[in-house]
């Protein structure tokens, strides 16, 4: 008897042990990780992206893992795990950074942040999905940040949740039009050796306000790292055009505001690009970007975007017109996984990332932040936006074309 | 003819913007050639140190407001540090035997510099302090910026007051007899390595004020800065004359102008090429710099 107790003393709370450790485990063994990678800047002048990108990606996924996770293809549920990695807007780097990714459990990746990196990464992929002689990269990349027009039709294998500028500025030049018919000129300013402010006066801006009636006088050009801005604003003044539209990023921009406030060059209305949306812009000069009207695919104008921007904002990042996409791309991805039936499994990594190309190159719409985002056959997004305006040192909503 | 004079008057006003504005070239170009001068090194993280130094006062002013002078001093003071650290990083441990090891160490730490404010920053332009920036002097069709003006006046003022330091003072006698004679230095009595040390901290203060300069010139600060900063020094330094000081003031001046100029004349594709382009004609015909020392004097 007390032989037999002592064996129950002894087995008994083991077996409990083992039960109460055993509990947790059930559950785990029917979760799979899903593994989403993210690439961008993380360091450099440009690092704020990458930053902000991450902090959104992983607040989606936290998101999606507490509303219950991801579903996969045989039922067990899988739970996002996003890993960030540096490619420094450098496109060496860039392509080092996804071959590694690829090696990896990784099944998608979503980045880069530069236009200049974008370009030849893609270039890396399989051109046409199944090509056999093609001994490119296959491998999913969702494009959240780099934003030069037209870049997803390199590659089969990449995707773009980038806003459409062509149309935006298109409305926008159209929309001012209509809202100022007395103002009839346009004069330029482009940051010459950025890829995105180049593409977007000369392809964009210039064509599009053209379009809109106006007459453009010329432009004036600076460099992304240039300081001193007097020559181009004394053009500025000489053209004495009554829309001044600077395609540039927040360093330059502010720099030409400043000396535009020195030399008083008062355009009627001051026309910025999309990326000077951004925080930065504020930071820099808010009294002098007073009045400037950036479209933009993102404002938390909505439940979900305040939702996105907060969510962000408590992981320390901030949601803005780039790394919004990343937050509709990572629910993209979830849908796409589900509806594709993904696996999550190491066996699988090669079908799975497959299936998650073919699911996103069969979308026609998906859900934005602001509203129905629509998927062209080249693997782009038309995506919804609004007009902003820099009004008492914050963005503040000018005009919604959605309503 | 309208047409003729309203270009001219460009012209001139581009020159005028560019002589102001090449001061700060000029400061950068003093410090590199100083160094030069008394150990026969480049410091390739001078131009960084600067703006390092022109950060931490913006650090320090976010914490306790001051005014922009006070911002400009601690900038200075700031920058002396870091000339001292780096001196102690890059040079005083460093075998000065092997000529690509201090310079490898600095260019290294140019990359650290930029990435710690990178990293502090997230590389967001941040807003200096400015003095005079929305005040613009005119004489007929020619506007001087006041900030710039400010800036050519401090930059003026601290050269001199450089220029006295070595000319006028121990120390200065101190720092030329290391860098014309370092042997007959050191049997005079002259410490080497405390002379370096505040060339050093003496070059890092005229870098923290060419900073803060900067910084109050374009109105924010940016990691983009350091790079060009370090290109413009070395080109001053270089068409100066290695170990110039009033050489690196020409030519801070020169390059200023020279860079309007052809930005007006030619556009900001070509500029940089055309300031490349007179750096190549002073190796090709005078490569000691305008300033070059007597040859054989040592």
């Amino acid at each position: 008897m007390q032989r037999k107790l002592s064996a129950l003393t002894i087995v008994g709370p083991a077996i409990a042990a083992a039960g109460l450790l055993a509990a947790p485990l059930q559950p785990l063994a029917m979760e799979r990780t899903v593994h989403i990678a993210g690439f961008g800047a993380k360091s450099g002048v440009v690092r704020s992206f990458g930053v902000n990108t991450e902090a959104v990606m992983l607040a989606a996924a936290k998101h999606i893992n507490e509303s219950g996770g991801v579903k996969l293809g045989d039922g067990t549920t899988g739970k996002i795990k996003v890993s960030f990695y540096d490619d420094r807007c450098n496109a060496e780097e860039g392509i080092s950074v996804l071959r590694r990714i690829a090696t990896t459990e990784a099944l998608v990746a979503v980045g880069p942040t530069c236009s200049n990196v974008a370009e030849p990464l893609f270039g890396i992929l399989q051109k046409k999905v199944g090509d056999d002689k093609d001994t490119g990269l296959q491998f999913p990349v969702f494009t959240d940040t780099a934003i030069k027009g037209g870049l997803a039709k390199i590659s089969e294998w990449a995707f773009r949740n980038v806003p459409n500028e062509m149309e935006m500025y298109r409305q926008m030049f159209k929309w001012i039009k209509a809202q100022n018919p007395d103002l009839k000129t346009v004069f330029g300013g482009v940051e010459e050796d950025f890829a995105h402010s180049r593409f977007t006066w000369y392809k964009v801006m210039k064509t599009r306000s053209g379009d809109a009636g106006y007459e453009v006088l010329g432009e004036a050009k600076w460099l992304l790292a240039d300081t001193n801005f007097t020559t181009q604003v004394r053009k500025m003044r000489k053209a004495k055009a009554d829309v001044v539209a600077i395609s540039a990023h927040p360093f330059t921009t502010c720099g030409v505001l400043k000396e535009m406030q020195r030399q008083r060059v008062k355009p009627k209305l001051l026309v910025g690009l999309t990326s000077s949306s951004s925080l930065e812009t504020l930071q820099g000069c808010a009294k002098q970007a007073e009045g400037i009207i950036i479209p933009t695919s993102f404002a938390p104008v909505t439940p979900a975007a305040k939702m996105a921007a907060e969510a962000a904002a408590k992981l320390g990042g901030s949601a803005d017109l780039h790394s919004a996409a990343a937050w509709e791309i990572v629910n993209i991805l979830k849908g796409v996984i589900e509806g594709q039936k993904v696996m999550a499994k190491a066996d699988t990594l090669k079908a799975d990332r497959r299936k998650i190309r073919d699911g996103l190159a069969n979308l026609k719409t998906t859900g934005g932040l602001l509203g129905k985002i629509q998927r062209t056959d080249e693997g782009e997004a038309v995506k919804p936006y609004v007009y902003v305006h820099a009004k008492a040192g914050e963005w503040a909503v000018l005009h919604n074309p959605i309503k | 003819m309208e047409d003729f004079l309203f270009d001219l008057i460009d012209l001139v006003q581009s020159i005028a913007d560019g002589l102001l504005f090449g001061t700060t070239y000029a400061m950068i170009g003093i410090g590199f050639t100083l160094i030069f001068g008394v150990m026969d090194k480049l410091n390739m993280s001078y131009a960084a140190a600067a703006i390092a130094g022109a950060y931490s006062s913006i650090a320090i002013l976010a914490v306790v407001p001051a005014p922009a002078p006070v911002a400009f001093f601690i900038a200075a003071i700031a920058a002396g540090l870091f000339g001292y650290v780096i001196y102690l990083l890059c040079f005083r441990f460093i075998p000065l035997a092997s000529p690509l090891a201090t310079l490898m160490a600095t260019v290294g730490m140019l990359l650290l510099i930029d990435e710690i404010i990178v990293h502090e920053t997230d590389g967001m332009p941040q807003p200096y302090p400015a003095l005079f920036d929305d005040v613009m002097v005119e004489f007929g069709p020619f506007g001087l910026r006041g900030d710039l003006m400010f800036v050519f006046a401090v930059s003026v003022v601290s050269m001199a007051v450089l220029l006295y330091l070595i000319y006028r003072t121990r120390l200065g006698i101190a720092t030329r007899a290391v860098s014309q004679q370092p042997v007959a230095a050191q049997l005079c009595g002259i410490g080497l390595e405390r002379t370096n040390a505040m060339t050093f901290v003496i070059t890092g203060v005229l870098g923290g004020i060419a900073g803060a300069m900067i910084g109050a010139a374009v109105g924010v600060l940016s990691p983009l800065l350091s790079i060009p900063f370090t290109v413009k020094g070395l080109i001053v330094t270089v068409i100066g004359g290695l170990g110039s000081i009033p050489g690196a003031i020409i030519a801070g001046l020169l390059v200023g102008a020279f860079e309007n100029t052809f930005q007006f004349l030619r556009g900001v594709t070509e500029r940089d090429m055309y300031v490349m382009l007179l750096l190549f004609v002073f190796l090709f015909l005078r490569p000691g710099g305008i300033f070059s020392p007597p040859d054989g004097r040592d």
